[in-house]
């Protein structure tokens, strides 16, 4: 590009339009983490559901591998921010949405974790407890540990609420679609019993993460073998 | 009566460079050099002369041992880019 070259006004306008455009382009991600969260999340959920349906336990919290994903997640942002060639605004607007996510789903954990316990102190307190009641008295009543019923639901919800911002803001179809079976399968799960809801759950997360994750990368791979 | 154009942005690579960093929160030297088929030199000159009347700023950081460029649009420069926008539609609607 010339430098000295002086610009008519039309020029100029084309100019500003043309590089806004060369920009903004489309969703650029290198695709690894939602392949990561996409399998680690789909596999805990399908898991919990063989749990629940086979009624058999394994010698750790599945869950945990969620947990371990953070690491490799950490390791591959900081990776990302030292080689990305740009920040755009939007970019920061999404990061900003997965991080009130990660916190909200932190939140609902730490609810399903202290809230049971703490009802029945309260409630022990109050001087009554919950029982559970066969109908039919073919089994004695039973104390219940409070619990909120079909609590996954809730987190399918959770899981669409970031990947429609994403596919709204980045206009990628793959996350429109995943966020859609998302709602879809939280609107399911509100009619099943909760074992269902992890099948759901995993559902979930292939179809909001895992998928458009693949999509990204061998969009980003194709880009990278053609830069070569 | 027309204002008259911004001269440090009337100039192709400049306008370039600015268009692109009013698109972004921030950009590397190569990124910019790559959408704006510039060479290296010339970049660097109109880049300084950006940086000198305090339309962009420029980080100069080592990041894994090499080193990196980062330019940034301020809000002078976002003004001085409106203004350049507002007089250029001004003189394209006579």
């Amino acid at each position: 590009m010339p430098e000295e070259k002086q610009l008519t006004e039309q020029e100029s306008l084309q100019l500003i339009t043309s590089m806004i455009q060369k920009v903004k382009g489309g969703y650029h991600e290198n695709g690894t983490g939602p392949i990561l969260w996409g399998t680690v999340v789909s596999i805990a959920s399908f898991v919990t559901y063989l749990q629940r349906e086979y009624l058999f336990d394994l010698p750790f919290d599945i869950w945990l591998i969620v947990m371990a994903a953070i690491i490799p997640q950490i390791i591959m942002v900081r990776k990302e921010r030292r080689t990305r060639p740009h920040i755009k605004y939007e970019d920061e607007a999404i990061n900003a949405v997965w991080i009130v996510y990660a916190l909200t789903i932190f939140g609902l954990t730490a609810y399903q974790a202290i809230v049971p316990e703490v009802s029945t102190n309260l409630l022990k307190a109050e001087g009554w407890q919950m029982m559970k009641h066969v109908l039919d008295n073919s089994k004695p009543d039973e104390v219940l540990t409070p619990f909120t019923p079909s609590l996954y639901s809730i987190y399918i919800l959770v899981y669409a609420f970031p990947t429609l911002v994403t596919g709204i803001t980045k206009k990628f179809t793959p996350m429109l679609i995943g966020s859609g079976i998302a709602y879809t399968c939280f609107i399911i799960s509100l009619y099943t019993a909760s074992k269902y809801d992890f099948l759901l759950g995993a559902v979930t997360a292939i179809t909001c993460w895992l998928i458009p994750g693949i999509i990204l990368r061998r969009r980003y791979l194709a880009q990278k073998k053609a830069n070569v | 009566m027309f204002k008259e154009l911004d001269p440090i942005l009337h100039s192709q690579l400049r306008l370039a460079v600015m268009s692109l960093l009013i698109t972004v929160k921030e950009a590397d030297f190569t990124y910019i050099r790559e959408k704006t088929n510039a060479t290296a030199g010339n970049l660097s000159v109109q880049v300084q002369k950006l940086k000198e009347v305090g339309y962009i700023d420029v980080l100069k950081q080592f990041k894994d041992n090499y080193p990196q460029t980062t330019c940034k649009i301020t809000p002078k420069g976002i003004e001085a880019f409106e203004a350049y926008v507002q007089a250029l539609q001004a003189y394209l609607k006579t």
